[in-house]
């Protein structure tokens, strides 16, 4: 199994979630976070003088997932995801070993 | 070293915090998500109209842990947060490579 991870605009939290749902992933969890990338923030003036904001809100999305679906989920959230424009943010995926669902009990595969 | 995660029913946390104090875990962090699992969030009636609920506030627990441990951990998450109605959350272990604690630059299992 794997956790699949993606900081992405707030906006597209939405089509990112639709299309979680368009290929059949049952759940996730989001979170909001604040970063910054290769951008490092943006600079806004206000009042005359300038800020620079450092993070950047966003939203943190993470999906557990059957091993064989990792690069379809991270593909299609890649794709709901990108406006072109920078600060789009980044999609991984790492290794989990055990998955309980709490109600159950059921380990692995099941409790996905 | 592993990673516990819990993501689990914002009440039961109290329940969590005991259990994994009193097998012997020293810290763990929490922050507030929101996520749906197969229950796909659910529905309210609000003034006669309904709405869906679409992400349920829920409350995420990471806990760093030895391996040896891992999987007790995730036991010991799983039977404190259980209510046995839908939406109880889901407890995974992923593998870390290195810890560090920040204070004393200590590595490893010592940075537990």
């Amino acid at each position: 199994m794997r956790l699949v991870t993606a900081v992405v605009k707030p906006f597209k939290l939405d089509e990112v979630k639709t299309a979680l749902e368009g290929i059949g992933v049952q759940g996730m969890t989001v979170s909001e976070v604040q970063g910054f990338g290769r951008q490092r923030g943006h600079t806004e003036v206000y009042r005359g003088a300038e800020y620079t904001v450092a993070f950047v809100p966003k939203v943190k999305v993470e999906v557990l997932v059957d091993e064989a679906d990792a690069t379809r989920v991270v593909d299609a959230i890649v794709a709901a995801a990108s406006t072109g424009a920078i600060g789009d943010g980044k999609v991984w995926s790492t290794p989990v070993d055990e998955v309980v669902r709490v109600r159950t009990g059921e380990r692995g595969a099941d409790a996905l």
